[in-house]
């Protein structure tokens, strides 16, 4: 496992494109909406939120576009089912690394332009733990959405993906109005990590079937 | 020793059978050449036999769910975007490294190690994918066309080296539109049958 972590993040860090196209996106997206519309007029940071959340969904689908998609066409994921027998472990470091790398700066992103369009600095751990585990979710949801799509299209993807990702849309509001609000906030991350956990371990069999079937 | 057999395997695309009841084994050092036109399922027979294609009838039986094998298939499995001292780091141990790198020399790949891969020509990429096989220990190794884009010097190093491998206990099996200088039983297929010679 150390091994295949150890190659995806070099492998990662190796393909600027990959991890700083995303986070290039974010912060171009959280900058250009503030200055696209006349902020005087409005009380930024009451739907500042609004437009984070759909910045990260954004983001986790570009990040996770062509994951599985090198490996396969290479002829790497063939060499890594004859050492490992099965994808669990790729899928899994696979992912890991694409959230440590890319899901929890983009988290830090979208926290610091948070305390930047006038959320409290209090809230700035709160609003990164969600982000994070919101961008763990997503980029989950992605990855099986990349997995079905690797030799159909990328829209078999998006289409089997975006519906999976709106309840993690619908959480994130609920969460994001217990910041505001100040209330319940524990509750709704515990069932956040609850779930991403959950994901995270069920999630990469799943796409270990579908890459079988793919080089099968 | 027996490292594997294969009975009954008959494999199918729509309807078509790609070849039909083929039974067959490879022991320690021994080589097994299959040939057969273009389409007639040599890598399709391979991949069957790696367990990444499952046959339509048939069952491959290892003799031991952990052998180690080797295998370089029509894709490389290097990424262009590293160099090939990157490749290599990616690929193995530091024990294995060092046999990686007396491969690399061997091939006459020293000067481009630093370089993209992407920028290498087919033949060094070819190179530098056959020393995943070359430089790795195994108990088999299984290799799809592995002459094509060879210079002569490499071909001659590589049939050296597999008949090395076979003096010293590995299994064998490989496609080949060339017959390769290496004492093989050769599975023929053709249309819709097989034969051992």
């Amino acid at each position: 496992m150390l091994r295949l972590i150890k190659a995806e993040s070099f492998k990662l860090s190796k393909k600027l494109k990959s991890w700083l196209g995303p986070l290039l996106i974010m912060v171009l997206v959280l900058i250009a909406f503030p200055l696209s519309i006349d902020i005087s007029q409005y009380d930024l940071d009451k739907f500042y939120f609004s437009i984070i959340v759909v910045s990260l969904l954004m983001t986790a689908f570009v990040a996770t576009e062509g994951m599985f998609e090198e490996d396969f066409e290479d002829g790497s994921l063939e060499q890594e089912f004859l050492i490992e027998k099965d994808f669990y472990k790729v899928v899994f470091s696979k992912i890991l690394v694409y959230v440590a790398f890319i899901g929890i700066p983009i988290a830090f992103i979208g926290a610091l332009f948070s305390f930047a369009n006038g959320v409290a600095i209090v809230s700035f751990a709160k609003i990164l733990l969600l982000l994070s585990l919101s961008n763990l979710l997503l980029f989950n949801l992605f990855a099986f959405g990349n997995a079905l799509s690797i030799n159909k299209g990328a829209m078999l993807g998006v289409l089997t993906a975006l519906p999976l990702a709106l309840p993690v849309i619908i959480l994130l509001g609920r969460a994001i109005r217990s910041i505001q609000f100040d209330e319940g906030f524990t509750a709704i991350i515990a069932l956040m990590t609850g779930i991403g956990l959950i994901i995270s371990a069920i999630m990469p069999i799943i796409i270990s079937a579908v890459l079988k079937t793919h080089i099968d | 020793m027996k490292l594997f057999s294969a009975k009954n395997i008959t494999y199918s695309i729509n309807e078509n059978k790609l070849f039909h009841n083929l039974s067959f084994s490879v022991n320690a050092s021994e080589c097994l050449h299959i040939k057969g036109g273009n389409g007639s399922g040599k890598s399709t027979l391979l991949r069957i036999i790696l367990g990444m294609t499952s046959p339509s009838k048939g069952l491959v039986e290892s003799c031991n769910q952990d052998l180690d094998i080797s295998y370089l298939g029509h894709k490389n499995a290097i990424k262009n975007y590293l160099t090939p001292r990157e490749n290599l780091d990616l690929i193995f141990n530091n024990i294995e490294l060092k046999n990686a790198f007396e491969w690399v020399q061997k091939f006459g790949l020293s000067h481009v190690q630093d370089e993209l891969t992407a920028n290498l020509s087919f033949g060094q990429q070819k190179k530098l994918a056959l020393i995943r096989v070359l430089a790795k220990s195994s108990e088999l190794i299984v290799l799809d066309e592995p002459f094509v884009g060879l210079d002569h010097a490499a071909a001659d190093q590589l049939n050296n080296f597999l008949n090395t491998k076979l003096l010293q206990g590995v299994g064998l099996i490989l496609t080949s539109h060339i017959n390769p200088m290496i004492d093989c039983k050769v599975l023929e297929l053709g249309r819709n049958n097989a034969e051992i010679n």
